[in-house]
């Protein structure tokens, strides 16, 4: 099914670049993929960097992106926002704010939604009572991802997703999660694209969230070895899903099944 | 029907609400005591010490000693204690007393405890931090409530707080403190009265009026406090009785006498 490929969705954080080092390779592999003609679009489950800062960062590193080309679960977060009316609390990093600007302010009414990213500077007694008191009254509880924890430079610390799990057990209201797995957050990144779910493909890291969630919502996927890759991941995938040992050898593989074609 | 000998009594949001008593609550604890029915204060209160609680209730007029509360804090050290645990302590500066001479170095379980503002991010880390360290992590909650209320607002309580860290370390918490049996049995052993003797009478329909009627208790739930309409069509828990206040409340036990 690799020869029907027209769009390419791509993780960013363990497929293109691991911290500020791009994978080997990999800034010529993506100029080989645009100039096939096979569209492309940069998909990341951030809760914290902005559109902006994760373009700057990649640019820095020798990628060439368009910011319109990017879709992070914080831009879900917010055209799921837009698309409801919602007046949003968000507990979310200040970095990530400007994800969000031009949405209905507090002023113009009580919040009717919480918006939970990782925020370990607003995960304090007050704003998490405040998130709480307005779930508990009605209000939707959004959660940009619903990780337990992340790994910091003293250690591991918890993620969003514990403190999102404080609110579900007092209000007995479950989440809506924006981000990667969820089969709208892949629909969503394919918008505008005019390509069918099957003819796309997602290359990322993660074994869950980026190649059996697109597969979920009927878009390919491919496994590359690098980043949060752990041997083994691969026999968590059914027969036939491409494992590539890094982004260049997955776009290799893509363009040789076009040229096939 | 068997007699009813004793009587359970929650204190936040039944006797009092912040430092004021609940309306006639005084009266009715009073009026209990008249007709002979043994009573026991049951609290899953952890901010402050049972000494600091049984003198904030005596200056609202509440007539108790020490002896008839019931708090998870005295109970916790008692059980890490005969268990030789030594707990990293998530609790409130002021019940740290009731923890002395437990053993806190390097850390064998976590026990939390309702820490108010002191639930910072910062603390709730280190707490995770023992647990996701330990083998099969190990971690004590004093109440599993998800919330109450305090001066006119809802409050998380310290069951959502255990809830955070149980997702992120995957233990499961043991509790001290209601809904758990042996809290209330401990009350019941006390006044030496058999379950179906007893009535307990709570604001928290879960923890309270859940756990005593597990335990083969009556639970009266009572519309102060944390009550939310919601709780009468709540579709598990059916309190024995549903009271507008606690002198409402025991209106309805001495109607059974």
């Amino acid at each position: 099914m690799l020869n029907r490929i027209r769009a390419v969705l791509i993780d960013l954080s363990g497929t293109l670049h691991i911290d500020d080092t791009a994978i080997p390779g990999a800034v010529e592999a993506l100029k080989r993929l645009r100039s096939s003609g096979i569209k492309v679009r940069f998909v990341t489950n951030t809760t914290k960097e902005s559109s902006r800062s994760l373009h700057a960062r990649l640019s820095s590193l020798g990628f060439e992106v368009d910011r319109k080309e990017m879709f992070s679960s914080l831009a879900a977060a917010r055209l799921l926002a837009e698309e409801r009316g919602l007046r949003p609390l968000l507990l979310v990093d200040q970095a990530a704010e400007e994800e969000f600007e031009g949405l209905p302010a507090p002023e113009q009414g009580p919040p009717n939604a919480v918006l939970v990213g990782l925020a370990p500077k607003r995960f304090d007694y007050q704003s998490l009572n405040q998130a709480f008191r307005l779930v508990l009254d009605g209000a939707q509880l959004i959660a940009i991802n619903k990780s337990r924890y992340y790994q910091t430079k003293d250690g591991l610390s918890l993620g969003a997703g514990s403190f999102v799990a404080a609110i579900e057990f007092a209000t007995g209201k479950e989440a809506e999660v924006v981000g990667k797995p969820a089969r709208s957050f892949f629909e969503a990144s394919l918008k505008g694209l005019g390509v069918a779910a099957e003819e796309a493909i997602m290359i990322g890291d993660d074994v869950k969230d980026d190649v059996i969630g697109a597969i979920d919502a009927g878009i390919q996927g491919l496994l590359v070895k690098t980043g949060k890759y752990r041997p083994g991941d691969e026999k968590k995938l059914a027969e036939g899903v491409v494992v590539a040992e890094n982004f260049p050898e997955a776009v290799d593989r893509i363009l040789r099944a076009k040229e096939s074609n | 029907m068997s007699k009813v000998n004793g009587v359970l009594l929650d204190i936040t949001g039944v006797l009092k609400e912040g430092d004021s008593p609940i309306k006639n609550s005084v009266e009715a604890v009073e009026r209990l005591r008249e007709k002979g029915i043994k009573v026991r204060f049951v609290t899953n209160e952890t901010q402050e010490t049972k000494n600091s609680l049984v003198s904030r209730l005596s200056k609202m007029g509440f007539t108790l000693t020490e002896e008839e509360v019931i708090s998870p804090c005295p109970a916790m050290a008692h059980e890490l204690r005969r268990n030789g645990l030594r707990p990293h302590l998530l609790v409130h500066p002021t019940v740290l007393e009731e923890f002395d001479g437990v053993s806190t170095e390097n850390p064998n379980c976590v026990v939390i405890g309702d820490c108010a503002e002191h639930f910072s991010y910062e603390n709730m880390n280190k707490a995770f931090r023992v647990l996701i360290n330990m083998s099969e992590p190990l971690l004590y909650s004093l109440g599993k409530g998800k919330y109450f209320r305090e001066d006119g607002e809802l409050v998380l309580d310290v069951g959502s707080y255990a809830a955070c860290l149980e997702y992120a370390t995957g233990a499961k918490s043991k509790i001290v403190g209601k809904p758990e049996p042996t809290f209330f049995q401990t009350a019941l052993d006390m006044m030496q009265i058999k379950p179906e003797e007893a009535v307990m009478v709570g604001d928290d329909l879960v923890s309270d009026v859940g756990g005593a009627q597990g335990c083969g208790i009556k639970g009266i739930l009572v519309r102060t406090g944390k009550f939310r309409p919601a709780d009468e069509r709540h579709p598990e828990v059916k309190p024995f009785f549903i009271a507008d206040d606690l002198y409402h409340a025991v209106d309805h036990i001495i109607s059974l006498l």
